[in-house]
C-alpha cells in the first residue's frame, strides 16, 4: 500500500516519471504484497511507542496517541476492541449481526450501543468520538454522510477492517494484522502481539490434528433456490475451511461469496456440506431444503448427511477465527 | 443492485401511452390492421402464404429441437457430448453426469419451454384482449405480484424449505393482484381495455415499490440476490416435481386459448364489430383475462418474473405470419418456447460458473434480435 503511495507522489516530477511508475505500479503492488508478512511479525516493542502511522485502506493516519473515545459500528470490529481489553477507550458501539461472544457479554453490555444498525452521521458526531472503527465498508455509507473524509474534516480518527480493502485472498495473516494495527493504535501493542501469539498456537494445533490426511472436499451453502449462493475462494470463509482440512469446491469464484449452479454443486461431489447460519432461515430448513432437492441425492454429503455448521458472524475478519477453525475441523472429522 | 424494479412495466406502457388504447382512431394504437391486409392478399398468394407459414412452423421447430439438445448438452459443467447420449439412454448407471443431464438440465430445458410458451401466447392473447401494442402478461401486476409473494417469504423465513414455500408465496401473489386488479378494473359489470390496464400498472407500481420496501428494510444482501432472481426470472430451480402443475395447466388452458383465435381476430376490428358480430366483449374480456392471469400466475410461480418474452415474441411472431391469431398463436408458443430456451442456456454459460437470471439475457438477447426483425420487416413494407 505505501509502496503505492510514494510511487504517485514522485510520479509528480515529470510526465516521463509518471509513465514509468504507471508500468511500475503492478510492481509496487506485488511489492506490497510481499511485505505484509513481514509487518505483522515484526517485534511487540511498539506497545506504547507514538507517534504511530498507518495506512489503512489507502488512508494515512498518524496518532500521536491512543484514540480515548472510540465507537465501533460492526459485531466483528467490537469483538475486536474488547477481546485486546480495550473497554475503557470504547465510547460506544453499534450494529451487531448476531451476538457478542458470550466471554465478552458483560463488558459489552456496560458500553452505550449508539444505534440498532448504523447510527445516522448526527448521533455519531454526538457521542463525540475521536476514533471510529468500520467492519464493512458500508459502515463508511457516503450516502449518510459518514465517508471516512467527511469524519476526518471533523476531526476523527477512522479504521475499516482490512478484509474491504485487501486485493486477492484474505488469510489468516489480514487477521494478524488487523489485530496488531490495533494493538499499536491503542497502545497496547504487546497484547495484540500475546493473541496473535496464541491464535497461531491454537491454528497450529488444529492443522496437526489432521496432518497428513486428504483434504474433504466441501461446499458452503449461503441461502438460495435457483442458485447455489456461496463462499467463493477469496474469503476468510475460504480460509477457515481450508485451515481446518477442507478443500472448498468453489475456491474457484474469485470472491468472497457468489452463485454457483446446481449443476457444479453435483459435479463438485462434496462431503460435507458447511451451512452458513444468520437470518430467518433456519439451519434446519436449510439442511431440509438440500436434503430434500431430488437433484442432490447422489451428492455424497447428502448421501450420508454430512452437515456443518458455521455461524455467519464466524467468518468474518475478526477474533473469533482461530475458533471457528477448531470447531470446523471437529465438524469435519466427525 | 435493484431487483425490485426490474418487474415495473416497461416506460412505454406508462398511463401516458394508456388513454389511447380505447377508441381505434388515435395513433400509437392502430389496432392491427393486418389480418385485412393478409386476407386480402387473396387468393393469388394464399398458396405461397400457407407454403410460408409451413416453412415458418418447421424452422422454429427445428430451432427448438436444437436448442434442446444444446440445453441438455452445455452447461456450466462440461460433460463431453458422448456422456451426455450415455446419460439419455435408459437404464444408464447412476453418476454426477447423469444426474446433471437428466435431473438439473431436462427439467430446466422443459421448464423453459413451458413457461418461453406459455408467456408469449398470454401475450399475445392479452395485447389483443386489451386492444394494446405494450400489454404484456407483466403489465397488468401479475409479476409484479409474484415477486412480492416470493419476497415476502423469503424475507420472513415462511415455510419448512424455501424450495417449496417461494413458489407458494409466488403463486399468492400473483394470484392476489390479478383480483385486485380486476376488481379495480371492472366497473357496473363491464371491462375496458383501459381501465384493466389503468389498474394493472398501477396496481404493479404499487407492488414493485412493497417488494423494494421489504427488501430494503430487511437489510440482508443475500436476499437481494435471490429477489432478484424472482423479478428478473431464473430456472435454476426446475426439477421435475416443479413440472407437473405448470405442464398440466399449459397443457388444458393452450387449447384454449388457441380456440378463442376467431374472437380475438373480432376485438382487432374494434369493439363495436365485434359486438355487432356477436361477441360480449366485456365479459369475454373478463373471462380471458382470468383465464391468462391464472396462466400466468402458474408459470411466474415456477420460473419468477421472466420478461420480455410476453411483450416481444407475439411482436416477432406477427411480423413473420401477419397477426391473424389461428396461425399467431402457434408461432407465438413455438418462438417463446425458442427464446427463453436459448436465454437460458446463454444464462448458464455465458458468466459460468455463475448463473445470470434468465431475464437480463432474454432482453439482451432478443432485443437486438427484434429490433433487426423489425427493420427488415419494415424495409419490405410490413406493419408495425
Amino acid at each position: 500500500m505505501s509502496a503505492h503511495r510514494s510511487a504517485h507522489r514522485s510520479a509528480h516530477r515529470s510526465t516521463r516519471a509518471l509513465i514509468a511508475a504507471a508500468l511500475l505500479l503492478p510492481l509496487a503492488a506485488c511489492a506490497a504484497d510481499t511485505e505484509k508478512k513481514p509487518a505483522d511479525t515484526k517485534a511487540a516493542d511498539t506497545g506504547g511507542a507514538f507517534p504511530y502511522t498507518v495506512d489503512n485502506c489507502g488512508v494515512k493516519t498518524t496518532y500521536q496517541k491512543a484514540p480515548e473515545r472510540a465507537v465501533t459500528m460492526n459485531q466483528h470490529v467490537t469483538e475486536i476492541m474488547l477481546e485486546l481489553g480495550l473497554e475503557k477507550s470504547l465510547t460506544g458501539t453499534a450494529y451487531l449481526d448476531d451476538q457478542v461472544l458470550p466471554r465478552h457479554r458483560k463488558t459489552y453490555d456496560a458500553i452505550p450501543v449508539l444505534a440498532k444498525e448504523y447510527p445516522s452521521k448526527e448521533k455519531l458526531l454526538a457521542a463525540n468520538p475521536d476514533f471510529v472503527y468500520g467492519g464493512y465498508a458500508s459502515a463508511f455509507d457516503a450516502k449518510d454522510g459518514r465517508t471516512r473524509d467527511e469524519l476526518k474534516k471533523s476531526g476523527i480518527d477512522s479504521r475499516l477492517n482490512i478484509e474491504y480493502c485487501a486485493k486477492g485472498r484474505t488469510t489468516l495473516d489480514e487477521v494478524y494484522r488487523e489485530i496488531d494495527e490495533i494493538g499499536r493504535t491503542f497502545g497496547a501493542g504487546d497484547r495484540a502481539q500475546k493473541w496473535i501469539t496464541e491464535a497461531r498456537a491454537t491454528v497450529k494445533k488444529t492443522e496437526e490434528r489432521f496432518k497428513g490426511r486428504e483434504p474433504k472436499p466441501v461446499f458452503v451453502y449461503d441461502s438460495g433456490d435457483k442458485t447455489a449462493q456461496t463462499v467463493g475462494g477469496t474469503g476468510i470463509g475460504n480460509e477457515l475451511i481450508t485451515r481446518a482440512g477442507g478443500r472448498n469446491v468453489f475456491a474457484g469464484i474469485g470472491k468472497a461469496f457468489g452463485d454457483a449452479t446446481w449443476e457444479q454443486v453435483v459435479a463438485g461431489k462434496p462431503e460435507i456440506i458447511v451451512i452458513l447460519d444468520y437470518g430467518a432461515t433456519t439451519v434446519e430448513q436449510k439442511k431440509k431444503r438440500l436434503l430434500d432437492d431430488p437433484v442432490l441425492r447422489d451428492v455424497p454429503a447428502v448421501k450420508n448427511k454430512k452437515f456443518a455448521v458455521l455461524p455467519l458472524s464466524d467468518a468474518v475478519l475478526g477474533v473469533r477465527a482461530p475458533e471457528a477453525i477448531t470447531k470446523l475441523a471437529s465438524q469435519f472429522s466427525e | 443492485m435493484k431487483p425490485a424494479t426490474q418487474p415495473t412495466p416497461a416506460p412505454g406502457t406508462e398511463p401516458a401511452s394508456v388513454p389511447g388504447t380505447e377508441p381505434a382512431s388515435v395513433p400509437g394504437t392502430e389496432p392491427a390492421p393486418v389480418p385485412a391486409r393478409r386476407t386480402g392478399a387473396r387468393p393469388s398468394t394464399a398458396a405461397a402464404s400457407r407454403l410460408r407459414y409451413g416453412a415458418v412452423l418447421t424452422a422454429l421447430t427445428a430451432a427448438l429441437a436444437l436448442a434442446v439438445v444444446a440445453g441438455l448438452s452445455l452447461g456450466s459443467v462440461r460433460i463431453p457430448p458422448g456422456q451426455v447420449i450415455d446419460a439419455l439412454l435408459p437404464g444408464a448407471a447412476p453418476s454426477p453426469f447423469r444426474t446433471i443431464v437428466m435431473d438439473v438440465r431436462l427439467p430446466r430445458v422443459l421448464l423453459g419451454v413451458l413457461v418461453g410458451a406459455g408467456l408469449a401466447v398470454c401475450g399475445t392473447v392479452l395485447q389483443a384482449l386489451v386492444r394494446n401494442r405494450l400489454a404484456d402478461p407483466f403489465l397488468l401486476g401479475i409479476s409484479s405480484g409474484a415477486s412480492t409473494g416470493a419476497v415476502v417469504v423469503l424475507t420472513l423465513g415462511i415455510g419448512a424449505t424455501t424450495a417449496v414455500a417461494m413458489p407458494i408465496g409466488a403463486f399468492a401473489g400473483a394470484l392476489a393482484a390479478t383480483v385486485l386488479v380486476y376488481g379495480l378494473a371492472r366497473r357496473g359489470g363491464s371491462m375496458t381495455g383501459t381501465r384493466l390496464v389503468l389498474a394493472g400498472v398501477t396496481v404493479s407500481y404499487i407492488l414493485t415499490a412493497l417488494t423494494t420496501l421489504v427488501l430494503v428494510s430487511s437489510a440482508r444482501p443475500e436476499h437481494f440476490r435471490e429477489a432478484l432472481y424472482w423479478s428478473l426470472g431464473g430456472l435454476g430451480s426446475a426439477r421435475w416435481d416443479a413440472l407437473w402443475i405448470p405442464g398440466l395447466v399449459l397443457a388444458a388452458a393452450l387449447p384454449l386459448l388457441l380456440a378463442l383465435a376467431r374472437p380475438l381476430d373480432l376485438l382487432l376490428v374494434g369493439e363495436e364489430g365485434a359486438t355487432v358480430l356477436g361477441l360480449d366483449v366485456s365479459r369475454f374480456r373478463a373471462a380471458v383475462f382470468i383465464l391468462v392471469s391464472l396462466v400466468t400466475a402458474v408459470l411466474v410461480s415456477a420460473s419468477g418474473a421472466v420478461g420480455f418474452i410476453g411483450l416481444m415474441v407475439p411482436h416477432a411472431a406477427r411480423l413473420l405470419v401477419g397477426a391473424t391469431h389461428r396461425a399467431l398463436l402457434p408461432v407465438s408458443a413455438l418462438g417463446g418456447a425458442l427464446a427463453l430456451v436459448v436465454a437460458d442456456l446463454a444464462a448458464r454459460t455465458v458468466a459460468s460458473p455463475q448463473d445470470i437470471p434468465v431475464g437480463v439475457l432474454t432482453a439482451l438477447i432478443g432485443g437486438p434480435l427484434f429490433l433487426w426483425l423489425m427493420r427488415s420487416r419494415n424495409a419490405q413494407g410490413a406493419v408495425l
